[in-house]
């Protein structure tokens, strides 16, 4: 089987909810290869929710060498083509290092790795994407 | 009638446990990432409990080397047959 | 024991499901936070403990080395939140030697048949 046809064929909007770190499991890898073949069916992500340690897909600090793939950069390119927020529990985030500018400045820390179009916001969001949107997937480690 | 998502190798088995009490008739189970290893002929002792009603990524069996070990009892989707999956299904849980 | 009559008492808001014992991984803290949160906003939300998950409810558990906080504080407020259903796997429980008298609220236990169909009618799950 290559993919069925529902008869009634209508885009569908996805919130991916990822709980896994980058490059330590392959959950963010695989929601962000899904988040790609949605949009070649017409669908869309509408939301991104990082939570537990799927918050470090955030930070604007990583490194991976040059022949891997950039998840940072990935994440950037499914917001500008598919216009997917992509939201951190700000309660995760912090404990675990990762804060914006306003955060840094708030907690005296000397600098942020949290940047747009990454939002820091509360779980409240997740709850809402989920019922909101058409569909939610989870991807853990 | 739900989707379930597991991606746990077949070396966990409470995982597979608690799908199956959660499983009724009508759902599908699909096999990605680690899970891709309960789709060997040995190791399919875990997805009892859904026969019949089982898929396995093709990109992560194919990664892992495990393509043509497959066993028959299992159909194999691309990537658009697992955004197919989650148009037929409305919703999906994720057991990991 | 005590068993599901009416299933139109089983559909929720939200259900959410808790696999993961105490202190060895945030899963159960993350998981009830979720929750919290969600009956905060005024969801009604029940809770499901399968697998290691019903090491969440028992009696007796303490804050760990180094100040690791625990998860029974969670636990505990529940009942502020309105969190009132709590659902138990039966099979689970008994795996791992215990009885209801063990945990430290009163629960609902389910047969695998219920678990099934609790979850069927329960359209937003998430799985912890």
């Amino acid at each position: 089987m290559t993919s069925r046809s529902p008869d009634t064929h209508r885009p569908l909007s996805y919130a991916l909810l990822v709980h896994g770190a980058p490059y330590g499991h392959q959950a963010a890898l695989s929601a962000l290869r899904f988040a790609r073949a949605l949009a070649q069916r017409g669908h869309r992500v509408a939301t991104v929710f990082f939570y537990h340690d799927g918050v470090h897909n955030a930070s604007t600090l990583m490194s991976p060498p040059q022949d891997e793939l950039s998840l940072q950069a990935g994440w950037r390119e499914l917001h500008a083509q598919q216009g997917s927020a992509l939201l951190v529990c700000v309660a995760a985030g912090l404990r675990r290092g990762l804060l914006d500018e306003a955060e840094a400045a708030r907690h005296g820390k000397p600098a942020a790795n949290v940047e747009p179009p990454f939002e820091l916001t509360g779980l409240g969001q997740l709850v809402d994407a989920m019922f909101s949107h058409d569909r939610l997937l989870t991807f853990a480690p | 009638m739900i989707l379930h998502l597991i991606n746990r190798a077949p070396q966990h088995p409470a995982v597979y446990q608690a799908l199956a009490e959660s499983f009724s008739k009508g759902d599908h189970v699909l096999l990605i990432e680690d899970a891709c290893y309960a789709a060997l002929p040995g190791r399919q002792d875990v997805l009892a409990p859904f026969a019949g009603a089982v898929s396995a990524l093709e990109e992560d069996l194919v990664s892992r080397g495990l393509r043509k070990r497959v066993g028959d009892s299992l159909e194999v989707v691309d990537m658009a047959g697992f955004v197919s999956l989650t148009e037929l299904y409305s919703r999906s849980l994720s057991w990991f | 024991m005590t068993t599901i009559q009416n299933i139109d008492a089983a559909r929720h808001d939200l259900l959410v499901i808790l696999r993961h014992a105490p202190h060895g991984s945030a899963w159960l803290r993350e998981g009830l936070e979720v929750a919290l949160v969600a009956a905060a906003f005024g969801k009604r939300v029940a809770l499901m403990f399968q697998a290691d998950g019903v090491y969440a409810l028992m009696a007796g558990q303490q804050a760990g080395a180094l100040g690791q906080k625990g998860t029974h504080p969670q636990i505990a407020m529940l009942e502020m939140y309105d969190i009132e259903t709590l659902w138990v796997s039966e099979e689970a429980l008994l795996q791992r030697g215990l009885e209801p008298d063990d945990l430290m609220l009163p629960v609902t236990l389910l047969d695998s048949r219920t678990l099934a169909h609790v979850t069927r009618e329960n359209p937003y799950t998430l799985v912890f």
